[in-house]
């Protein structure tokens, strides 16, 4: 058996870690551990010059195993793994200790956490002992890609993948294309009509060669995985697709606030929604209920956003979808008096601060009210001219005001899909406490998520608009070619294998394994894994009763083993 | 002095490891006296890993998964709870309190909750005071 040779290495990152760990203590502790040859603190392990000290250290020093106590191993185990290769060594013949998420950002007694994060560290030496070179394994990759959602996001990742020449499959729940763009009348900042841009899409999508579209459908089952997925439409009759990658692009949907009983949304006559007005603007006539034109419009902000009794988050658009709709109103009717009463102005991302400050230079006024503790409230202001009345503490000069108005305009939050929830299940991702889809990391892979090949665009993953979306969608699609260019992709290799000397054949694994992934060899009695279906689980491990099933890199010694390092005394 | 016990945590990779994760980039604290073993899904955790960590000296362990429908691997974490549900009856009859093994479900976006869950469950522990099982008998 070759000599284990350990080095340990504990981040500082920066004041991250050290300002709670004693990350030098740790270190030393380290250093009288069995195996352990070195054990060094460094500022950032993950910067080059940290990388490049532990691959020297490998060289000098013949290190075979190494324990790196830093952020949690879903940042950097990754960084770790190539640096690893760099030093001639196995990815896999490393353990992370996650001393920053688990440790120094939870715990603030420097003795305790410091304690915890030896203990945490041993935990890794014992583990990282047991773990074996694991060889990468390769599945080809199907390039055809399957995009759900036909609005703006899913249009543009289709196009953008077809004109690479590569076939995509462009599902749509509804009859028709285009989506909640297609219910705007132009786009801010620059005002662009939608309708040209999206008719522009589906004209190119439908002529597409290589771009197959099926509306008034819903997936209702997923299987395989990256590279190699699979589903059938029911359509009279089955028809089985196949495809290496998914984007979604489902959308979101707007807020209804028939609750907020300060609004009176569907009681007051000429009390609408954002999504009402945007449709006058599309016809091109501002009308109320009684047909003829308003005079005086008030605008409401942060209506379901912002507010923790309906959506505590912000909903991103509806700051300049107000400001869209000033210029709009000021062009269609120069007299009419405009009342924008927001709770705070988040004009954000380029040319929109502009449109804010062009704004005001319309006859408009602009008033704040207090999102937390006092929201406005629109009352029937009957007999006068304008039937509405909205009486509020304007925030910044502290004054109660009646404004009255003969339309108000309820900008309303934007939220998940009601079936949202249910769709991340048929795809296997997680939703957020908001339900919409969760991106693998915030930063550092904001479109992918945490099932490889399946990609989130568009609405689905958070409140956005037009810009927002494509950019999402054109960022997805650039991994999905990249994928498809490289011909195959790496897939999982910490899966299960099958002690043929210790099975019992009893085939308690196949009953458990989600994947149908084991199969029983007549001939020899025992249990086989085959090793492209496994997604390693290590259920069927858990369920073995000899001990037959090894599940790489998560197996009996390792975990075992780590858990003695984590309750050891010394 | 106050007692302060080892728990040992098995969270799942996908989702309550996510989750606890979630809990530190939000700052949240929680107890210390946690320390968690990450695998890959909550099926993966066998009793033999509960009955050891007790046996080397853990007052608590507390294992997390996906919420019921939201596994991963499908249906791993209810593979989870049957064997939760066998060994709670097992542990017992070895004289440990049956409250000494939790079995909770945390999503990758419920960080606030994994904080909560920790306190509560450290907290139930520090009231049942040490676990006398790895004293009571050696091991060889």
């Amino acid at each position: 058996m070759e000599d284990k040779r350990i080095g340990v290495y504990i981040c500082w990152c920066g004041t991250n870690i050290a300002k709670t760990v004693d990350v030098e203590k740790v270190a030393e502790e380290m250093t009288g551990q069995e195996h352990v040859v070195i054990s060094k603190s460094y500022q950032y392990m993950c910067s080059d010059p940290g990388q490049e000290m532990i691959v020297n250290d490998i060289k000098e020093h013949q290190l075979n195993r190494i324990v790196i106590a830093a952020c949690s191993p879903r940042i950097h185990e990754l960084t770790f793994r190539k640096m690893m290769e760099k030093a001639g060594l196995n990815p896999y013949l490393l353990e992370m200790a996650n001393i920053r998420e688990q440790v120094s950002w939870v715990h603030s007694d420097r003795e305790f956490a410091t304690q915890k994060a030896i203990e945490l560290v041993k935990g890794a030496i014992q583990k990282v002992q047991f773990h074996e070179a694991l060889d990468k394994r390769y599945v080809n990759v199907n390039e055809a890609t399957l995009v759900v959602g036909g609005g703006i996001a899913g249009m543009t990742a289709a196009l953008n993948i077809a004109d690479a020449g590569k076939q995509v499959f462009l599902i749509e729940q509804s009859d028709l294309l285009g989506g909640q763009a297609a219910f705007i009348d132009s786009l801010f900042p620059n005002m662009e009509h939608a309708s040209d841009m999206i008719r522009e899409r589906i004209k190119q999508i439908e002529e597409h060669s290589k771009i197959e579209v099926f509306l008034n459908t819903k997936i209702e089952k997923i299987s395989g995985f990256i590279g190699n997925f699979e589903t059938t439409l029911n359509h009279g009759i089955d028809r089985k697709l196949e495809f290496g990658n998914i984007v979604l692009a489902t959308g979101m949907k707007s807020f209804i606030p028939d609750d907020i009983e300060e609004y009176s949304y569907g009681k007051l006559p000429d009390v609408i929604t954002s999504v009402e007005f945007e449709k006058m603007l599309l016809k091109g006539q501002i009308k109320k209920q009684n047909g003829s034109e308003p005079n005086h419009i008030a605008i409401i902000h942060c209506v379901g956003s912002r507010n923790k009794d309906y959506h505590e988050y912000c909903s991103r658009t509806c700051c300049s979808t107000a400001l869209k709709y000033i210029h709009q109103i000021s062009t269609l009717m120069p007299e009419a008096s405009i009342y924008d009463i927001y709770a705070d102005m988040r004009s954000f991302g380029k040319g929109c601060e502009e449109l804010y400050t062009s704004a005001a230079k319309n006859n408009v006024v602009f008033l704040m009210f207090d999102q937390k503790n006092d929201l406005p409230v629109v009352r029937e202001n009957k007999g006068k001219e304008a039937q509405l009345i909205i009486e509020f503490n304007e925030k910044l000069s502290g004054e109660d005001v009646r404004v009255p108005a003969d339309m108000v305009i309820l900008m309303v939050a934007m939220e998940a899909q009601e079936d949202a929830k249910s769709t991340s299940q048929i795809f296997g991702i997680s939703v957020d406490k908001n339900k919409f889809y969760m991106e693998k990391h915030p930063k550092l892979d904001p479109v992918a998520t945490t099932t490889d090949g399946i990609y989130v665009v568009g609405g689905c993953q958070s409140p956005k608009g037009v810009i927002d979306s494509i950019s999402q969608a054109r960022a997805a699609t650039a991994r999905i070619l990249a994928s498809i260019a490289q011909k195959t992709v790496e897939i999982e290799v910490t899966t299960a294998t099958v002690t043929e000397e210790i099975c019992c054949g009893c085939q308690t694994c196949i009953s458990v394994c989600p994947y149908s992934a084991i199969s029983f060899l007549e001939d020899k009695s025992v249990s086989h894994v085959n090793e492209v279906l496994c997604k390693g689980c290590g259920t069927c491990a858990s369920a073995c009763p000899t001990g037959a099933i090894h599940s790489k890199h998560f197996s009996d010694f390792q975990i075992l083993s780590q858990i003695h390092g984590v309750l050891s005394k010394n | 002095m106050t007692f302060e016990p080892k728990i040992i945590s098995f969270l799942c990779n996908w989702c309550s490891y996510t989750g606890a994760d979630l809990a530190g980039s939000s700052r949240l604290k929680y107890a210390h006296n946690i320390r968690i073993i990450r695998v890959m899904c909550s099926g993966r955790v066998e009793p033999t890993f509960v009955l050891e960590a007790f046996k080397k000296g853990a007052d608590g362990i507390l294992i997390c998964g996906c919420h019921p429908g939201d596994c991963h691997y499908h249906e791993g974490n209810h593979k989870c709870q049957r064997r939760y549900t066998l060994l709670q009856k097992y542990i017992q009859q070895m004289g440990i309190d049956e409250s000494r093994l939790k079995l909770e479900w945390i999503s990758a976006s419920e960080g606030k909750q994994f904080a909560e869950l920790v306190n509560e469950f450290t907290e139930s522990i520090q009231q049942l005071g040490p676990a006398s099982y790895h004293k009571k008998l050696s091991f060889a």
